[in-house]
């Protein structure tokens, strides 16, 4: 009998930036106050590409997510996608505040203290709000895993203890490139925006209705399968977390200066149809303007 | 700490097969900037150090020096053919923490040389996570996708770093970063912990630079510099990582091919789906390529799904995290120009914008403004193109 994989998925708590929910300051920052808490896409991703692997392997998933005491909320949405076995939330004050090499430390802890030792870590591309995708990363080498970034898919081979990965890279003024890579495991993934899981055979998707049913039986009772965990339970060292472990300050915040007008703009009223006219003509003088670089 | 501690600002190339990434050069500029100013501000001789790491890039030293690096540490190896994050973080935190090569660097006695004082990335697939696991080793701090850099000697007063007490933080760097909104600017600061009960050195002061902001500036050849070759040393437990294929992927979108491309953003909410309709008939019309502002590749908007995977993908967007284009006629259609957005299109020969407030930064990017709802204005404009076309063919 091969032993299960064991896989965690770590997530996070983000403002929902979808239309209707989210809500912009008339300077066109983001309204917080207005604004609700999801579990943030990229995560809800990184939930779904471990059920692949319940799917596929029969894998054991734990989910963790570092937050206020409200985040067991995206618990049960990521319990949902990915029929968890386990959730854990760290939730502490003292962990407030922390960049993100301060949660990295921090979500190594939690990672440690789950059940089991873990093969697989999934995480997303990077949240919605911070956007930096430092803390999948950090958080892969601190707990000495491989790291693969970008990843649009993957297989493991449960004998061998393996893991196949597709990866997505893009260079800006440059080609963009996939790359197939082997690893042994343990990996942690970070899941890329553009990842899908597909189950091709019969039974693959007989499954996948299975889990798909037990996880929602367990969403509802998420609570059943939550653990909170503080600063103290997790063993973590004070000095390596929240705002004493973090290096980076945020100094100052401000708009954007205007830049100097790149162009004088010629305004034209949108609702005249002699107007238009003339718009056309001056969009096929500038399409047929020949111009020697 | 002792200003001999930390020295220099060591700046991570990118190449692909032999061939610099762009954004190698634009950092490389943007630090021989940073620190010609440096220089004369603390009369002092720190460097800009190159990390070039590759198989068969020694060519490519010349190219470095010539664009503003004073050093340039080269390790050439076929095990560094392709970046595998692993042995590149490693070999990285390796090289910047040496002793010896910190002592090549300036030909005299370095003293007690720990790391550097600075340290570059770009803010691309690769550099992303690679300065996050360097930074994870080094144990310092890291700010992402900056597009605007300053050195500066802070007085701060700040609850944890300094535990309330007025001190100054010299040679800081001040690292800008464009929010998701695009609006709203941050400074992120790395700083040491001067508060006693917490006290930590947090070196070098990093940051990832986002691709297309910084300007190259034309090679010098007369500049000298040093090429240090550096022999790594692999432990096989670094190179698991196997390569098992690689393939260049040509986009589906190719904005390259076309003279006038039409983008839209998060002004089509209103009514999304018949807003995509008008746009197609512009698009259509022009015989254009279709792009998307970056809020919209966040999928916010709830939208049937053949729209949705054909138009709301990373592919399309245009801006700084995406595609940096230059048409001849380019369509800004409810996109209030976001600087993310602006740094991809700018270069554009005749921008039209199509938006109902004046006040969006679009319009002063734009050579004409039609000012207007898209529900209302698009309907006009394709009449008026087709209206036209028949006039011409007739």
């Amino acid at each position: 009998m091969l032993t299960p994989l064991n896989i965690a998925v770590i997530v996070k708590l983000e403002p929902d930036f979808s239309e209707g929910n989210v809500s912009y300051n008339p300077d066109g920052t983001l309204n917080r106050a207005e604004t609700k808490n999801i579990l943030g896409p990229h995560s809800a991703l990184a939930a779904s590409a471990a059920f692949y692997s319940k799917v596929r392997y029969g894998a054991h998933v734990s989910i963790g997510t570092m937050g206020p005491p409200n985040a067991d909320l995206i618990l049960q949405s990521a319990q949902q996608i990915s029929d968890a076995d386990e959730t854990y939330l760290f939730s502490d004050r003292i962990f407030a505040g922390a960049d993100t090499l301060g949660t990295a430390e921090l979500l190594k802890a939690g990672i440690q203290k789950m059940q089991g030792k873990m093969d697989l870590v999934f995480s997303g591309h990077r949240a919605s709000d911070g956007e930096t995708g430092q803390v999948g990363p950090q958080t892969a080498w601190k707990l000495g895993f491989t790291f693969l970034g970008n990843v649009i898919d993957y297989e493991v081979d449960v004998e061998k203890r393996t893991v196949r990965a597709k990866r997505s890279i893009r260079l800006q003024g440059f080609h963009d490139i996939i790359e197939e890579v082997e690893a042994p495991l343990p990996v942690f993934i970070a899941i890329d925006p553009s990842y899908k899981s597909v189950f091709n055979t019969a039974s693959q998707r007989l499954a996948c209705e299975k889990y798909k049913k037990e996880a929602n039986d367990r969403a509802q009772n998420f609570k059943q399968y939550l653990k909170v965990l503080n600063a103290e339970q997790l063993g973590a060292d004070p000095k390596l977390i929240g705002l004493a472990g973090s290096p980076t300050i945020v100094f100052k915040v401000e708009k954007i200066p205007k830049g100097k007008a790149g162009r004088q703009a010629e305004v034209v009223d949108g609702s005249s149809k002699e107007e238009m006219g003339r718009v056309v003509a001056r969009l096929r003088q500038a399409l047929s303007t020949m111009v020697i670089k | 700490m002792t200003d001999g501690d930390y020295r220099h600002l060591y700046v991570v190339m990118e190449q692909e097969e032999g061939k610099l990434v762009p954004v190698s050069l634009e950092m490389l500029c943007e630090a021989r900037r940073l620190m010609d100013d440096f220089n004369i501000k603390y009369s002092s001789k720190e460097k800009v150090v190159a990390l070039l790491l590759g198989d068969g890039v020694k060519e490519i030293s010349k190219d470095l020096i010539e664009h503003g690096a004073d050093v340039v540490v080269l390790v050439d190896n076929p095990e560094l053919r392709y970046v595998r994050n692993t042995i590149y973080t490693k070999l990285i935190a390796q090289i910047v923490t040496d002793q010896d090569v910190a002592a090549k660097i300036e030909s005299v006695d370095v003293g007690n040389f720990k790391k550097p004082r600075y340290m570059f990335f770009a803010a691309d697939s690769v550099g992303r996570h690679l300065s996050s696991t360097v930074m994870a080793e080094l144990d310092s701090g890291l700010a992402s996708d900056i597009n605007k850099l300053v050195i500066e000697d802070l007085p701060l007063t700040h609850q944890i770093k300094t535990a309330g007490k007025p001190l100054i933080y010299e040679k800081t760097l001040e690292m800008y970063r464009p929010d998701f909104s695009g609006f709203l600017w941050t400074t992120i600061l790395c700083l040491d912990n001067r508060n006693p009960t917490i006290e930590r050195d947090y070196h070098p002061q990093a940051c990832s630079i986002i691709p297309g902001v910084f300007e190259t500036k034309e090679a010098d050849s007369s500049r000298n510099g040093k090429v240090i070759e550096y022999s790594p040393r692999f432990d096989q437990k670094d190179l698991l990582v196997k390569i098992l294929d690689r393939k260049i992927i040509k986009s589906e979108v190719d904005f390259d091919a076309c003279k006038t491309i039409v983008s839209f953003g998060r002004g089509i909410k209103e009514s999304p789906e018949e807003n995509v309709k008008l746009i197609e008939q512009l698009a259509s019309e022009l015989d254009a390529e279709i792009g998307i502002s970056l809020p919209l590749s966040k999928k916010p908007i709830s939208i049937n799904q053949t729209i949705d995977s054909k138009y709301f993908i990373p592919d399309r967007v245009i801006g700084s995290s995406g595609r940096k284009v230059s048409p001849k006629l380019y369509i800004a259609v409810g996109i209030s120009g976001a600087i993310q957005h602006l740094a991809g299109m700018k270069d554009s020969e005749f921008v039209l914008a199509i938006n109902p407030d004046e006040n969006s930064p679009i319009k002063d990017e734009c050579d004409m403004f039609i000012k207007g709802k898209m529900e209302d204005v698009l309907p006009l404009l394709i009449e008026s193109l087709k209206t036209q076309k028949k006039v011409v063919q007739a």
